[in-house]
């Protein structure tokens, strides 16, 4: 008789008592989500002890859910371990999921506009909870996964799984790879800093090497002829919409591919020519639940804790100077795993290196399985293509080192070292100056000179000496004039270099760093003094000038031009000097008009001025910046 | 590798172990760095504002300080000082002191003024002038402040007075560069209602196009939008490189002597009381008042006419636009109006003691006072503000004589 007019758990409870009932509750509602197992199931599978019913429960899910649909219930022994697959296939579907999950709790703080979006970065940084923590995790995520993608690719080569039945299977793989790359290189511009501007500007460059229609496509992937709101505006649809569809539907194909097809094994367990990853002999059985669960959740847990200790301790996502289309940094460069074809630029044309040479090897890779038919997918029958995997390798390795800007970009060495000084932080190296501690900044003037103090010399003393010397040769006066350019008010009007004060070795250290980068550069730079001038700006802002004098030599191309001797051509001028007699008194000659003609007053008498020669003088050169610090900045982090 | 993957990986209660011990590491970090969140995130703006200073700095150098001067302190006939104590509101005092001399001299006339109305309303008998007046006298009484009850105000002004020339004595050198002792406070004299970010972002975006009228050269508009080189985010840098010559307190006597140029102030009018200025300020709303402001003064009718036509314009600037509705449909018509105030109006017991004059008075600055029958209340009531005792005179003029 039931307690209601219709059946419930009251009856239950009435007939087997509360535990028992709601055990029984519990029990049923676990087996429906699971679509299968109950409690005692799962307890048994965790314990790892056969399954103590019939049918095998552990299999039920793998027929009647969604999600375990898709997965097989049990693989090859051989395919679960590291070996042969280093789980780089697992990793990367790992990548795509976490991408997608920190990739959308950034977009709830970002609007694609040039005029908002550096702001929002500053304010994810600055004002969300998390929000460093998340973007670092997205930016870091991002680059494992290109990396993680691209040695996928490079195993799959090795063991040669991209052999029959499994060519579209690699096809679809290297679209993947494709759109990894392309996702985050168009990720690379959303921050809208001077990195991203730049390295996207470079890339994007490459769209206009396309013969003929070079200027349409540039058009079309920035939205105007320069990166601006419209290029942002594509690029973030194309990294948040676009490129993201693409990449769920090859990884659906790409999936489905690889369980119809099974798991190739290890080469040299099967038979050549003979693909038996679909037949799984009864011994070498291993059961999803519970084997490969446990195992993919624990490599879930342990991917993600790296990551996050990578992200607190290890890495932070750059953010550089709000982009600015006018000034263009030294030494950009694209983003890395993009290196090697600004290393193949710089070989020769634009569009042979920047396109054709990057669009054959896409193509070529992607129709690889159809050419290398060979049935053996043993490692003594592949030497040929095994080297040319490792040649790709070292290929782009190579053209990736050449790509950096240390690699044939000839800038003046006075710019190379002052950019060394006081450049912006960007790509984790910043100038040197920069982090020297905000009250070893002392204000006053000192110069590299102060080390070429002969050994047991008194440095002030030294230094006064230079100071004359400066003086009198006008190297000072050529200083002062360069400095008033840039809004510096110079009071003293003899030079007044000074050595460092002893409670600034740190500043001691650049000023040493500066002289010996001089001296490095003698060639270029000879007779090169340098000088770091420190003065107070604001109450908390100091202003540091950098200047660096030295003799003019012939350089042609970026390099020093040098005579038969080896020694530097110097730089020569005319310069008009005023004729004086032995005695110091000025010669005085009739003055001439631009006909030779003497020009005479109105009395008729020739107008009678100083002589003046011309003298052939080495040019002396002078280059000066500045920046300013200020006591808040913390630099040194 | 191999020897790895068999220890850790093969058994399933090493797995289970391993996973659950980096799921709880994983929630211990994030924690312990959400805790920690409150700091760095003010750490990141501290220093972000401090890059946003040095960037501003590189900016002034490069595009300000030819005109404002390496150390913003202006330069002499070309631009105001920026490193200024005035732009920043700091008051070393003189304005405070007048201030309180013109609270003085208020507090002063009131009790001068109380007595004479008082005296005034004992000899009134119309009864509507007379409950003007004691308005008038209740509004005196509520503003005597009792504060400064038993206060002689006269010696109490000549020490303030003492003090104020003792500090403007030691700013002679600013008062020469154009500095007011009396109007410390920039964004006051200005009129700005915001803050001085503000302030200072809006004149570097839009420029002062104006402002060649007392400079060689106008300050232009550095923002993109109005044609300059700066993006906002430059401008911003510029705007917190500026507010970092705040000084808050500790400005001296010797920053606001060390200023080479002070900022060109709008005219201002002197507070009122002069006599010049009798005529050109609005005669406000109080009829008892205009009526002897009136007294003396003597209209003319054609300038009232072209008034009324809105052919010329009052003391506000803006044409009357009289004519628009005193046809006889929206509002009473123009034509014999004074004589139909006379015959009808006056008549009505509501307006006893009231002249003719008086009423149109009361019917231009205040028209919600009587409402003519048949028509509605829909006269602006702002004329008080918009005329001058002239420009109310000459409407008198012209409306007396289209009524005869």
């Amino acid at each position: 008789m039931s307690v209601l007019p219709f059946p419930t758990i009251l009856d239950d409870i009435k007939e087997k008592g509360l535990r028992r009932a709601l055990y029984d509750a519990v029990d049923t509602t676990v087996e429906r989500v699971t679509a299968g197992m109950n409690i005692q199931d799962i307890r048994e599978a965790l314990r790892g002890e056969k399954a103590s019913r019939r049918p095998n429960p552990r299999l039920t899910p793998h027929a009647d859910s969604f999600w375990l649909h898709m997965r097989p219930s049990y693989f090859n022994k051989e395919v679960t371990g590291i070996y042969p697959t280093f789980r780089l296939g697992w990793l990367s579907t790992y990548f795509v999921f976490f991408e997608t999950i920190t990739g959308i709790l950034l977009m709830l703080w970002y609007t694609p506009s040039p005029e908002i979006a550096y702001g929002n970065m500053l304010n994810i940084l600055g004002n969300v909870p998390l929000g460093q923590f998340v973007r670092d995790l997205h930016r870091l995520g991002a680059e494992a996964m290109v990396l993680i993608v691209a040695l996928h690719m490079m195993r799959t080569w090795f063991t040669a799984s991209y052999k029959k039945p499994r060519q579209f299977t690699w096809f679809t793989g290297v679209v993947l790879l494709f759109a990894t790359g392309l996702l985050s290189f168009s990720g690379y511009l959303l921050p809208w800093d001077q990195l991203a501007l730049w390295a996207v500007t470079i890339g994007a460059s490459m769209a206009e090497a396309t013969p003929a229609i070079g200027k349409e496509v540039n058009l079309l992937l920035r939205g105007a002829p320069e990166l601006g709101a419209n290029g942002l505006l594509r690029f973030y649809l194309l990294h948040v919409l676009a490129l993201p569809v693409l990449l769920f539907v090859f990884l659906g194909v790409h999936y489905y591919k690889v369980i119809i097809h099974g798991h190739s094994l290890p080469p040299q367990s099967e038979k050549i020519g003979e693909d038996t990853a679909k037949r799984v002999p009864l011994d070498k059985r291993v059961y999803f639940i519970p084997d490969l669960l446990t195992n993919e959740l624990m490599w879930l847990g342990v991917t993600t804790f790296i990551m996050v200790v990578l992200v607190i301790w290890f890495y932070h996502a750059p953010l550089e100077n709000h982009a600015d289309p006018q000034v263009t940094p030294l030494g950009t460069t694209a983003p890395w795993y993009f290196l090697w074809i600004q290393g193949a630029l710089k070989l020769g044309d634009k569009f042979l290196m920047g396109i054709a040479f990057p669009t054959a090897l896409l193509g070529i890779l992607a129709v690889m399985p159809y050419l290398d038919t060979a049935p053996s997918r043993r490692y003594k029958d592949r030497r040929i293509m095994i080297t040319l995997g490792l040649l790709l390798i070292s290929v782009t390795t190579i053209l990736s080192y050449m790509g950096l800007p240390e690699f044939a970009v000839s800038t003046s060495a006075e710019i190379e070292i002052l950019h060394e000084l006081d450049k912006e932080p960007a790509h984790n190296k910043m100038g040197i100056i920069r982090p020297v501690p905000y009250e070893q900044l002392v204000v006053g003037w000192y110069t590299t000179a102060q080390f070429d103090v002969p050994e047991g010399e008194d440095v002030d003393a030294y230094l006064a000496e230079f100071n004359a010397t400066i003086a009198e040769n006008s190297q000072y006066e050529q200083l002062v004039d360069d400095l008033r350019q840039t809004a510096f008010t110079v009071t003293n009007t003899e030079p007044m270099f000074e050595a460092i004060p002893e409670d600034a070795p740190e500043l001691e250290a650049v000023l040493e760093e500066f002289y010996h980068m001089l001296k490095e550069e003698e060639l270029e730079l000879p007779n090169a003094w340098g000088a770091i001038i420190i003065t107070e700006n604001q109450d908390g802002l100091k202003r540091i000038d950098l200047a660096i004098s030295w003799d003019g030599v012939e350089i042609e191309q970026g390099d020093v031009v040098l005579d038969e001797n080896g020694e530097p051509v110097p730089l020569m001028e005319t310069v008009l000097v005023p004729v004086v007699d032995e005695n110091g008194e000025p010669v005085m000659v009739e003055m001439l008009d631009e006909n030779g003609d003497v020009v005479t007053n109105e009395n008729g008498e020739p107008i009678m001025v100083q002589a003046t020669e011309e003298v052939q003088q080495r040019v002396r050169r002078i280059r000066v910046q500045h920046i300013f610090l200020h006591r808040n900045a913390a630099y040194f982090q | 590798m191999l020897m790895l993957e068999r220890m850790i990986f093969e058994r399933i209660e090493t797995r289970i172990l391993v996973g659950i011990t980096a799921f709880f590491g994983i929630l211990l970090m994030v924690g312990w760095v959400a805790i920690n969140e409150g700091g760095r995130m003010a750490a990141f703006e501290e220093r972000s504002l401090a890059r946003s200073i040095e960037r501003g700095a590189a900016l002034f150098a490069s595009g300000c300080a030819t005109c404002h001067g390496n150390d913003g302190r202006g330069i002499t006939g070309r631009a105001p000082a920026l490193n200024n104590p005035q732009l920043f509101g700091y008051d070393f005092g003189t304005g405070e002191i007048t201030a309180q001399i013109a609270k003085l001299e208020e507090q002063r006339d009131l009790r001068t003024q109380l007595p004479e109305l008082e005296a005034e309303l004992a000899a009134e008998t119309n009864p509507n002038v007379r409950q003007q007046l004691e308005e008038e006298i209740a509004a005196v009484q509520k503003a005597i402040d009792p504060n400064f009850d038993g206060i002689d105000f006269d010696a109490e002004i000549v020490a303030l007075q003492a003090q104020y020339d003792e500090l403007a004595g030691q700013m002679q050198q600013a008062i020469a560069n154009g500095y007011d002792p009396a109007h410390p406070e920039r964004l006051v004299n200005v009129g700005w209602a915001g803050d001085l970010y503000g302030f200072l972002f809006t004149t570097l975006k839009g420029g002062r196009p104006v402002s060649s009228s007392y400079w060689p050269q106008a300050m232009p508009a550095w923002s993109q939008e109005a044609g300059g080189p700066m993006r906002d985010d430059q401008l911003e840098d510029l705007v917190n490189y500026i507010m970092n010559w705040d000084r808050g307190e500790a400005w001296t006597l010797a920053d606001l002597n060390a200023v080479q140029q002070f900022a060109v102030e709008p005219a201002r009018s002197s507070g009122g009381g002069s006599e010049q200025q009798a005529d050109a300020s609005p005669v406000g709303t109080n009829v008892r008042q205009i009526m002897g402001d009136l007294e003396g003064v003597e209209g003319d009718a054609a300038r009232g006419e072209a008034l009324f036509n809105s052919q010329e314009t009052p003391l506000g600037g803006v044409a009357l636009g009289c004519s628009g509705c005193h046809n006889g449909v929206v509002a009473p018509a123009a034509e014999g109006l004074w004589a139909r105030v006379e015959t009808e109006r006056l008549a009505d017991a509501a307006l006893a003691g009231y002249t003719a004059e008086q009423y149109v008075v009361e019917s231009i600055v205040n028209p919600g006072a009587y409402v003519v029958e048949g028509y509605q209340p829909i006269m602006p009531g702002t004329f008080g503000e918009a005329l001058s005792t002239q420009d109310l005179a000459d409407l008198l003029a012209y409306i007396h004589s289209l009524g005869e």
